[in-house]
């Protein structure tokens, strides 16, 4: 019978299709274990030997360090609404200036409007990829260095490390437009400024606007711990209280933190709904 | 006693909004090729989801090989599920894994976690699939990635997914309306036939009346979530047809 | 003929009902209040920061000045140290095991966050919401300053530390992932009676795995930005000697770690390219 034939005929088929699932499984496990080995053999460099065990003491003992932080000083309070002001306000003057200096930093790294692309184009994606590689810490440090203490520098902080992400979003914005409304405003005579606004802009406006709120909802987390090295706003209250060893003053900070950063994402839902 | 029995089904998808399906009554037996008929958002889809749970029904029952489902507990129903194989009008394969995996997929109410996890079948499964994949003229494909085969092709993969499980019953959810008019009929052909030959009774929903009176027994018609038409395919004329679609179809 | 033309067509109205503006009441009028107390904002921003707009273009000379003095040239000797190296050597691992244990809770967070995909949309969902949301708002370096005070200087705070910043990071990036797909293999998987961790694997990772290799590669890249400052909290890695040049006013040496960090940070962004790459042509 038919069924008969068909079971001998996958008899042989049966065994080379076992043994071919079973030599990739084979395979996929032994690359598995050698990254296994590797992790296994960082974690015992990195924090088996580097760990100062007996300093830390058992299980119970770290559980009950962190269980100091369990609790809020409502004393603090009424002193965090300035800083928690100052916190909010670095982070958008922060992000306006960086909205700023982007505008060079798009024009130069979206292919099709730089304006000389073996030069210009490097430019732009350098300075986007040098915003971004730089982590905003360093960038603080820097301006603090430069520019003394106080929010200033964390708010050129703030502005230089948001270039890389806006100006990359942007671009690529930029670089995806339609190409047929550009013909069409170019064709009626107008000039470069013209054929900008009224049939790129339009184009890029809601991806743009989206892309500058979510970095300012990121920048408001940023600005929070600049205070850290020096910039103003929470961070140097967060600083203040793990210097005098007030935990339940450090978690009310966290706490504060959290707040605006909601605050933050409140503001830019509605904004957003409106604007797109 | 019969595979199916559908009792009073009501179905409505949100408290307040209108109900789907008001009340369907109706019995599926050993040998028949069921087909259900009615213009589009009479509830056909919804029906048969609500056969195998994926879509729960508001009230009603329904008896599958006489144990009631509709009050059944989530691990008793995947038992249940197992029982009841079901081909999609969109196919519903895995497109990234191979036409093999696909088919053993099937299984996957028989076989445990870990052994799903890295994907390890019996060697009776593996046959079966071997087997079934063959009589659906697909052994050559057995490696191919399932997005890289044509529509006809996917469906046949379907079948063989939906047959592996060894069911008592086959739920078709437009089986053919995704494909072009020669490749339905094959496909129709090929799934009464291995119905026939696995005796497994199948309740189809189907867009085509056409195909439902060359490949039916039994046909039921809903119009607007009401059962307006129940019996055999001969009994089914013209009068009736217009009556479920408001038209002339034949 | 031109005459029953014009008769058929209907004469231009010229009505007031017709009339067509730019400036809409009260729409116009609401956006209008609303840009106005933004730039009142920004004003009152920086009377209250105390920002000298004035002598900023000043300052900007200063700064060149700053530079070219006293930040110049960078004491490439100092980085060359063995135990700098070392240093180096020790931010590339606890960035990568930070990476790698945050993708690994990831996964069930991702999962669990995911509105169609949650075992439990009533109790699982919001609480694996609330925790990602939760990791991602505290920022990276208040991780790190958190678990040294709890566990003391190095690098398993630094681990932590990245595992829990990238859990919240990549957590909801997965779950955006896991909503987005398509739910017919789902459908198809659950009516053959396979389980919820069974759908998973058969039905939804195979959709998004080319994703969540973008979202890991993404996830390393963040990881090492934030791996080579963790040490300046005392979290290990090459960050405390940062921090140490910083206190000291070593000028040149701070100049020449962080071209150190600039070059590692570069070689990393290119190898993350080229890998991005290689899975963009997988797909």
């Amino acid at each position: 019978m038919k069924s008969d034939q068909l079971l001998t005929n996958t008899a042989i088929n049966v065994d080379d299709i076992l043994v071919k699932r079973n030599r990739d499984k084979v395979s996929q496990s032994i690359f598995f274990m050698v990254m296994m080995a590797l992790v296994l053999w960082s974690v015992n460099v990195t924090i088996i030997k580097d760990t100062d065990w007996e300093r830390m003491g058992s299980l119970g003992e770290v559980l009950a360090s962190a269980g100091r932080f369990f609790g809020i000083d409502f004393s603090l309070i009424p002193n965090l609404f300035e800083p928690a002001i100052e916190t909010f306000m670095i982070s958008c003057l922060g992000t306006l200036l960086g909205v700023i200096i982007c505008v060079p930093a798009i024009w130069f790294g979206a292919l099709n409007i730089t304006p000389f692309k073996p030069i210009t184009y490097p430019i732009g994606r350098f300075m986007m990829t040098m915003s971004r590689s730089i982590h905003e810490i360093v960038w603080a440090l820097f301006f603090v260095a430069v520019l003394g203490l106080g929010a200033l520098p964390g708010i050129f902080a703030i502005a230089v490390r948001s270039v890389g992400f806006i100006a990359k979003m942007s671009a690529e914005a930029i670089e995806d437009i339609e190409l047929g409304p550009l013909d069409a405003i170019r064709a009626t005579g107008a000039n470069r400024f013209q054929v900008l606004l009224f049939a790129i802009l339009p184009q890029v406006l809601p991806q743009v606007i989206g892309v500058i709120l979510f970095e300012w909802e990121i920048n408001i987390r940023r600005s929070a711990i600049l205070g850290l090295v020096g910039a103003g706003g929470l961070g140097l209250v967060f600083f203040r209280q793990m210097n005098t060893y007030n935990y339940h003053g450090v978690t009310t900070v966290i706490l504060a933190i959290l707040g605006i950063i909601i605050i933050g994402e409140i503001v830019s839902h509605f904004t957003r709904k409106r604007m797109i | 006693m019969s595979v199916l029995e559908v009792n009073e089904l009501r179905v409505r998808y949100k408290a307040g909004s209108p109900e789907i399906l008001k009340g369907i009554n109706f019995e599926v037996e050993e040998n028949d090729f069921f087909a259900i008929i009615g213009p589009s958002g009479a509830g056909k889809s919804t029906l048969i989801r609500c056969i195998n749970r994926l879509v729960e029904p508001n009230s009603g029952k329904i008896y599958f090989k006489g144990n009631e489902i509709t009050g059944m507990s989530n691990r008793q129903l995947r038992i249940v599920r197992r029982d009841i194989g079901m081909i999609f009008q969109e196919f519903n394969l895995i497109d990234r894994m191979s036409v093999m995996d696909n088919v053993l997929s099937g299984r996957l109410g028989y076989t445990g976690n870990l052994r799903s996890f890295f994907k390890i079948f019996p060697r009776k499964e593996i046959e079966k699939a071997l087997n079934l994949l063959d009589r659906v003229g697909l052994r050559d494909q057995v490696d191919k990635r399932a997005d890289e085969l044509s529509g006809g092709q996917r469906q046949r993969v379907g079948i063989a997914r939906a047959l592996i499980q060894g069911p008592k019953l086959l739920l078709l959810d437009e089986p053919t309306s995704s494909l072009d008019p020669k490749i339905s009929r094959e496909i129709m052909s090929l799934i009464k036939e291995m119905a026939k030959e696995l005796n497994v009774p199948c309740l189809c929903n189907i867009h085509d009346v056409q195909l439902a009176m060359e490949f039916c027994n039994k046909i039921i018609g809903i119009k607007d979530g009401v059962k307006m038409f129940d019996g055999s395919t001969e009994s089914l004329n013209k009068q009736k047809l217009d009556e479920i679609y408001l038209m002339e179809v034949l | 003929m031109m005459d029953s033309i014009n008769k058929r067509t209907s004469p231009i109205k010229t009505t007031s009902q017709t009339k067509w503006k730019r400036f809409k009441y009260p729409d116009s009028y609401i956006s209008y209040c609303l840009w106005i107390s933004a730039l009142v904002f920004i004003a009152f921003s920086i009377e209250y920061l105390n920002i000298p707009l004035s002598r900023l273009l000043g300052m900007m000379g200063r700064m060149g000045d700053i530079l070219a003095n006293r930040y110049y040239p960078p004491d490439i000797e100092y980085i060359m140290d063995i135990d700098y190296a070392k240093s180096i050597l020790e931010t590339i691992q606890m960035a990568y095991l930070g990476a790698l244990f945050g993708l690994v809770a990831t996964v069930p967070l991702g999962w669990f966050s995911s509105f169609n995909m949650t075992p439990s949309r009533r109790y699982v969902y919001p609480v694996a919401r609330l925790i990602t949301m939760s990791c991602r708002a505290v920022h990276e370096m208040i991780w790190a300053i958190l678990f040294v005070s709890i566990l003391g200087f190095g690098m398993f705070s630094g681990v932590l530390a990245l595992t829990f910043f990238c859990a919240g990071f990549a957590g909801k990036l997965l779950a955006d992932e896991i909503e987005a797909i398509d739910m017919n293999p789902v459908e198809a998987i659950r009516a053959s009676g396979a389980n919820l961790f069974q759908v998973m694997i058969y039905a939804v990772f195979p959709q998004i795995r080319v994703a969540f290799t973008g979202i890991a590669i993404y996830t390393w890249d963040v990881a090492f930005r934030a791996a080579t400052v963790v040490g300046f909290f005392g979290a290990g890695g090459m960050g405390w000697y940062l921090k140490r040049n910083v206190l000291q006013i070593e000028t040149e040496r701070v100049t020449s770690i962080l071209l150190s960090i600039l070059v590692l940070v570069l070689i990393s962004e290119i190898l993350s390219a080229l890998a991005r790459d290689r899975v963009m042509r997988m797909k």
